[in-house]
């Protein structure tokens, strides 16, 4: 059903005359601008803001840059996940041997990634946002010759360009409203805009924003795009595109409009919490191994847009401290989401590229034949899981620890939305748990289910090297949040309407404010690491009184040798799962039987086939389509051809304006 | 002259005009079409001599001349010549609206010219203005009669009654438009109208016949 | 100062008259190309004198203000483009037999006849001799679009010729009922002038003026391509052989959207600005609602480009309907940047036509691994088309829904764009499924003819160029907007 994505075509995308030390320089020069975007983000941050200012692009309006602490945090962020995948690249593209224009298009794609929050004016913001959709759009299509993936380009793109109109409409109502086209005379005008005008933004923007943020209901570029692209670009856009439309929520809703009605937080709240569940649902029974980290981004997402929206709803209840710890969640699981992502993707990228597959079911046993990329996925892996010594545990302990130590008092609203919260929120962990176990497990584990696993090659140094930077990444959320404490400490502070500076500190022990509960990740690690070496000292330590070990063959209960087709594979595995969660999912399975020839007791082959489809897609998209496709098809029929109903047409015209026109 | 005469021969003409136009409805042959259309370019003509002598200006006569040998004498004898061409007799093939219909169709045409124009005769009520409405009517008939024929010589006969009664009714309102964009228009639309034939005549060679109904395949 | 005034009527009258005289050679196609960049030249120049408000005139025959040197700048660009492509276009059809020598000297004589017609509308000292040189364009291109002689391509003519003749002969109409509407009967060879309509505007009949103003909407928008007289666009532009259907589709419909645009500032002073507001944007909305619907079910890739331009046009009735000065700036920023990219596409498109032998887009595959050249073109010109950073699109589109927020049309915006979008979709869906692939096998590589691969080359850097804000452009743009009483 997949075709090898490497064998086919390779004379197509290797572009003749591609000099052997292009991928390098784009590679490098793609995390040269990595690092200076994470200098510049943290001065940002700091305390030295960046204002410039370009008259010559754009006619009539002009670009303008202003650098404030909350866009130089996610500059930053963005910085760090581009250095990583920077050196990523220079080893995957020459193994991959892409043409010149990819190698162009990657740093030019981080470019825009680091001008959009660094925007000071609207025109800016969207110049950059629709130069990042078109530069990711044909880094998508680097592949182009495979049916596949122009296809997830065409989605990719009418979704992304809906997304950009909803932004459009809510920042020019907004810009012209406030009578200034920067975000900083927004902000100022603010408060005397008008109830109506704000919601409408509110809306807009969530729909448009939690597009590119993979929030649903336009998430499906997501599952889409992410398998197709080449797993560089799939991690910038997972570990890095994604958090921009998070960032465009907050710059727009929470700063600039300076928050809402309770109403906002809860709308988000709930967005970001069927975007979890959905999300983790469909990484769960996802056989594909890009398509569950595709997945697992849009859960990842609502469980930060759950947070903010968490923030939001505390913060105009009146709970300024509880709102500040769940901002801080969000914050963190931001950071921690583009570590573990980024790892994931570009480990996944690592197995493509030595095996050719990314089918689960025909993966396995690559522990042995790629061990650092099994120990880095693993850590990966864990991240995303939300488990203690996990990336994305503290993000995910706060947030929980905000919404269980909310003071409920008599407010029905929030007894109503907090208990659903916490069990959304529980419910994710659970469900993502199950897809990262099936990931790591099924895919790296046991024995190889196919040749294509069998002949697995190991990444090469620089691909390493990408990956180790990612994973340092993710270890040091993991044990020590407190290096990222001043960061976000600084950063909280400029959304005084979700409160503030008032959050956790982040030491080696968090505390949270005014509630009782603290854990520290740092002993804990430190902990489980005394455990083990204590144990494996023991081990060795009774090896000595121990006899000789003694091969012997695995018992397999009696029948022939063990075979790869005995294990789990990655449907079976989820299959429990998907029968539980049938109606959401409604999957397409289709059994055939082929009888023989001669005899219709006999049964010469079965196919069992099933297909995963994303229900949102199906019930939402389709529909639309295919009523602008009829509507299309009524106006093609009016045009019949014939000059006499043309001529009639301007003679109606004519009759009207005679009339109207009096 | 005086203003009676002068009112009588506007209004004749004018009505002349129109009942061309009507007759071109009714009768649809193309060569007593080509006959009607050269009637009504001598009723056209007559407006702007008519005013010139009345004003005793010398240009509406002129422009009143070059009309009469363009639009009464130059175009029908062309278009005579590219009808010789034509086979099948000078029957028009079943047409899209048959002539009870076409002709009540004409009746309210006029009703909504008369109508329409109004505005024009309040703005300016000189004889020629009163008169402007026939030319009106004339013009949303030649509309008409461009919107119901299938054959293309008499959609492009259409066409020049359109340019007829708008001549008309622009000769009506006022004095004539300045001379030099009457010229321009006089020029185009005798160009136009040499462009429809050569188009007519290379219709014959490619598709047998001129039946516009055959002019389907474009479209998507 | 009078002979540049009358070069950009005067250089392509002499090329065709060497082409009627000598028949088609390259040589004469060159001279005609250069008539074309003497067209962009004089604009160019043009832009200095008129500067600010200023007019200049000659012999009470042609005038000049911004607005009349941005058209020149515009018909200027594109012609270019399209006699540079004209050249090769011929010479291959010459070669192949598609074509004889005699409607080669007809192509050469009516396409330098075209670009004089045009000038001449752009340059007009009233709005009657402005009516002249639109309906002449008509007749002129009616035998540009019936080049090929085919059955299509004759269907395509005679639907061009008839339904545009009776637009414009309302248009017709509408100029004498102005002319009515200000003299009460006193006639004067200048009362047509568009200096002297506007300083009178104020003392013309109201009800009149408003009949006029419904035929003249209807009339040129039947030249620009909106709903109702829109039926013609689609079959004439994708018959047209490539240089005639960029010239088309790039200026001629702005040409016209310029005779609407002078008509509108004089009957805005009249009637105020709510008659044509509303009359260009039901016209426009309409427009661009059918153009985007037709534009999704296409399978010709000609047509597709027809229908993005009636697009286009629907977005600039709006900007037009809207009438401050962003808008109007914008409006002309889009007109320039859409004429080039239109340019580019056609001319690609036609090499690609020429190397298929059709127009099917189910028929052309993978053309960016066959010919970099061609394929880059084409999607460089898409690209710009559908209004993506950094080409100069953008820039207009944004300057478009800008002016409309600020005049409070937020809902007309976000219907706008809902059908932009669509237009997108169509787009892009054709668009990749052309340029992208691999070459299966029949698919070979082609080159285009020398001429065209030099007219892509200078179309994809004027592209460019109007990425950035050259600041004599955008004080143009600004003084025409000026110009047209826009001070709002």
């Amino acid at each position: 059903m997949k075709r090898d994505p490497v064998a086919s075509g390779t004379a197509v995308r290797s572009g003749t005359g591609v000099a052997s030390g292009a991928p390098a320089v784009s590679g490098g020069v793609t995390a040269a601008l990595g690092a200076l975007g994470v200098v510049v983000g943290l001065r940002a941050v700091f305390g030295a803001p960046l204002h410039a200012s370009i008259g010559w692009l754009v006619p009539f309006a002009g670009l303008r840059i202003d650098l404030d602490p909350l866009g130089g945090a996610f500059m930053a962020l963005t910085g760090a996940v581009a250095a990583a995948v920077g050196v990523y690249a220079i080893g995957y593209a020459r193994r991959e041997h892409w043409a010149r224009f990819p190698l162009v298009m990657l740093p030019v794609f981080v470019l825009t990634l680091l001008v959009v929050p660094a925007a000071g004016s609207v025109t800016t913001f969207l110049f950059g946002w629709e130069a990042m959709a078109l530069t990711s759009l044909a880094l998508v299509l680097t592949e182009h010759h495979r049916d596949e993936v122009r296809s997830a380009g065409l989605f990719y793109a009418v979704l992304t360009q809906i997304g950009f109109v909803a932004i459009l409409v809510a920042l020019v109502s907004l810009s012209s409203a406030s009578g200034s086209g920067d975000f900083a005379g927004i902000r100022a005008a603010a408060g005397d805009l008008g109830p109506a005008l704000r919601n409408g933004v509110f809306l807009l923007t969530v729909v448009g924003f939690g597009s590119k943020a993979g929030l649903l209901p336009l998430h499906a570029w997501l599952p889409r795009a992410h398998p197709e692209a080449p797993s560089p670009v799939s991690a910038l856009m997972s570990a890095a595109m994604v958090n921009l439309g998070i960032y465009g929520i907050v710059r727009i809703d929470v700063q600039a409009l300076g928050g809402g009605p309770r109403w906002w937080g809860t709308t988000l709240m709930v967005v970001g919490a069927a975007s979890a569940v959905f999300g983790v649902l469909q990484a769960s029974v996802s056989a594909d191994l890009k398509r569950l980290l595709a997945y697992s981004t849009t859960e990842n997402m609502g469980l930060i847009a759950m947070a903010i929206g968490a923030s939001m709803l505390l913060g105009a209840s009146g709970l300024a401290s509880v709102a500040a710890i769940a901002l801080t969640a969000a914050l963190l699981h931001l950071v921690a989401h583009a570590a573990f992502k980024a790892l994931g993707f570009l480990a996944a990228g690592s197995v493509l590229a030595g095996t050719g597959l990314r089918d689960l079911d025909r993966l396995g046993g690559l522990a042995r034949r790629m061990p650092y990329t099994t120990v880095l996925f693993g850590i990966a892996a864990l991240g995303a899981t939300g488990l203690p010594l996990g990336a994305g545990f503290v993000g995910e302990w706060l947030l929980l620890q905000s919404l269980i130590h909310t003071p409920q008092g008599d407010n029905t609203l929030l007894s109503l939305v907090i208990p659903l919260s916490i069990g959304a929120l529980a419910l994710t962990t659970g469900l993502g748990i199950v897809a990262m176990v099936k990931a790591f497990g099924i895919g790296f584990l046991a024995r190889p289910r196919s040749e294509g696993a069998e002949k697995a090659r190991e990444a090469s140094p620089t691909m390493l090297v990408g990956m180790a930077l990612a994973a340092l990444g993710c270890v040091v959320v993991a044990v020590a949040p407190a290096a990222l404490g001043p960061a976000l400490t600084r950063v909280a502070s400029t959304l005084p309407s979700v409160g503030g500076d008032q959050g956790p500190k982040l030491g080696a022990i968090l505390r949270l404010p005014g509630a009782a509960g603290s854990v520290s990740p740092a002993i804990l690690a430190a902990a489980f690491a005394v455990a083990i070496s204590l144990v494996l000292l023991l081990a060795r330590w009774g090896v000595g009184a121990r006899p000789a070990a003694v091969v012997r063959p695995l018992w397999a209960g009696g029948g022939p040798a063990l075979t790869p087709r005995m294990q789990y594979t990655a449907t079976s595995f989820a299959e429990p799962l998907q029968r539980v969660f049938d109606d959401v999912l409604r999957p397409d399975t289709d059994v055939a039987v082929t009888h023989v020839a001669e005899s219709r007791y006999l049964i010469e082959k079965i196919t069992f086939r099933t297909a995963q489809a994303d229900a949102v897609e199906e019930h939402l998209y389709w529909p639309v389509v295919r009523a602008v496709a009829a509507v299309a098809r009524g106006v093609r029929k009016a045009h019949t051809g014939s000059i006499h109903l043309y001529l009639l047409f301007g003679t109606i015209g004519l009759l009207v304006v005679i009339v109207v026109g009096r | 002259m005086i203003t009676a005469t002068y009112t009588g021969i506007l209004t004749l003409a004018a009505g002349s005009f129109l009942l061309a136009a009507v007759l071109i409805v009714w009768r649809r042959g193309l060569r007593a079409t080509i006959s009607l259309l050269a009637w009504q370019g001598v009723a056209l003509a007559t407006i702007p001599i008519a005013n010139g002598v009345h004003q005793r200006s010398w240009m509406p006569i002129a422009v009143g001349i070059v009309v009469l040998a363009l639009r009464g004498v130059l175009l029908p004898l062309l278009l005579a010549r590219a009808v010789r061409g034509e086979d099948q007799g000078a029957r028009e093939p079943t047409p899209l609206v048959n002539t009870t219909a076409a002709l009540l169709v004409t009746a309210a045409l006029t009703m909504i010219a008369y109508a329409a124009t109004r505005p024009l005769i309040e703005h300016s009520p000189t004889p020629g203005t009163r008169a402007a409405p026939a030319a009106f009517a004339a013009l949303l008939i030649a509309v008409f009669v461009m919107v119901s024929r299938r054959r293309a010589m008499s959609q492009a006969i259409g066409f020049l009654m359109l340019d007829n009664g708008i001549a008309a009714t622009a000769f009506l309102i006022t004095a004539g438009v300045p001379l030099i964009v009457e010229l321009g228009a006089s020029l185009d639309i005798l160009f136009a109208m040499i462009v429809l034939g050569v188009l007519t005549d290379r219709m014959r060679q490619s598709f047998g016949d001129t039946d516009l109904n055959q002019l389907r395949e474009l479209r998507d | 100062m009078a002979g540049l005034l009358f070069l950009p009527i005067a250089a392509p009258l002499v090329a065709a008259s060497l082409a009627a005289i000598f028949g088609w050679h390259r040589w004469t196609a060159i001279v005609t190309a250069l008539s074309a960049m003497a067209i962009l030249g004089a604009g160019v120049t043009l832009a200095f004198f008129t500067d600010g408000e200023s007019v200049v005139d000659s012999h009470h025959l042609v005038r000049a203000d911004a607005l009349s040197s941005t058209m020149l700048l515009v018909i200027g660009a594109v012609a270019t483009l399209a006699c540079l492509a004209s050249i090769g276009y011929i010479d291959a059809e010459l070669a192949d037999g598609h074509t004889s020598p005699q409607a080669a000297r007809l192509y050469g004589v009516l396409l330098p006849l075209f670009l004089a017609t045009m000038a001449l509308s752009v340059m007009a000292m009233s709005i009657g001799v402005m009516w002249v040189g639109i309906e002449a364009t008509t007749v002129v291109t009616a035998f540009l679009v019936g080049h090929r002689r085919t059955r299509a391509a004759l269907e395509a003519t005679w639907k061009y010729v008839i339904i545009c003749s009776f637009g414009i002969a309302l248009a017709f109409l509408g100029t004498v009922l102005v002319y009515f509407a200000g003299t009460t009967g006193e006639p004067g060879n200048h009362s047509l002038d568009i200096d002297v309509l506007l300083s009178g505007a104020a003392r013309l009949d109201p009800r009149v003026t408003s009949l006029a103003a419904g035929l003249l909407l209807l009339g040129y928008g039947a030249k620009a391509g909106l709903v109702p007289f829109h039926t013609w666009l689609a079959d004439a532009h994708s018959q047209a052989p490539a240089p005639v259907s960029a010239l088309m589709s790039g200026v001629l419909l702005s040409v016209a959207f310029y005779a609407l645009l002078r008509v509108k500032s004089i009957i805005d002073l009249t009637l105020g600005e709510g008659f044509m507001r509303v009359g260009l944007i039901v016209m426009g909305l309409l427009t661009l609602a059918v153009a985007a619907l037709l534009l999704v079910v296409q399978t010709d890739f000609k047509r597709m480009l027809a229908y993005s331009s009636m697009e286009n046009m629907g977005i600039v009735a709006i900007a037009a309907a809207v009438g401050t000065r962003l808008a109007i700036a914008a409006l002309l920023l889009h007109v320039l940047a859409h004429g080039v990219a239109k340019a580019l596409v056609f001319v690609s498109s036609g090499a690609i036509q020429g190397a298929h032998g059709s127009t099917a887009i189910a028929n052309v595959r993978a053309v960016l691994a066959r010919s970099p050249l061609v394929g880059s073109a084409f999607t460089l010109g898409i690209v710009v088309l559908l209004g993506l950073p950094p080409f100069a699109m953008f820039a207009s589109e944004w300057g478009v829904a800008r002016a409309l927020a600020a005049q409070h049309f937020g809902w007309l915006l976000g219907t706008m764009l809902v059908f932009v979008a669509i237009a997108f979709t169509g787009l892009v869906r054709a668009g990749s499924s052309m340029m992208l692939g691999a070459p299966q096998a029949g698919d070979t590589p082609f080159v285009p003819p020398r001429a065209i691969g030099g007219t892509l080359i200078l179309g994809i850097g004027l592209s460019v160029a109007l990425c950035f804000s050259l600041g004599p452009l955008t004080n143009l743009l600004d003084a025409a907007a000026t110009t047209l009483g826009a001070g709002r």
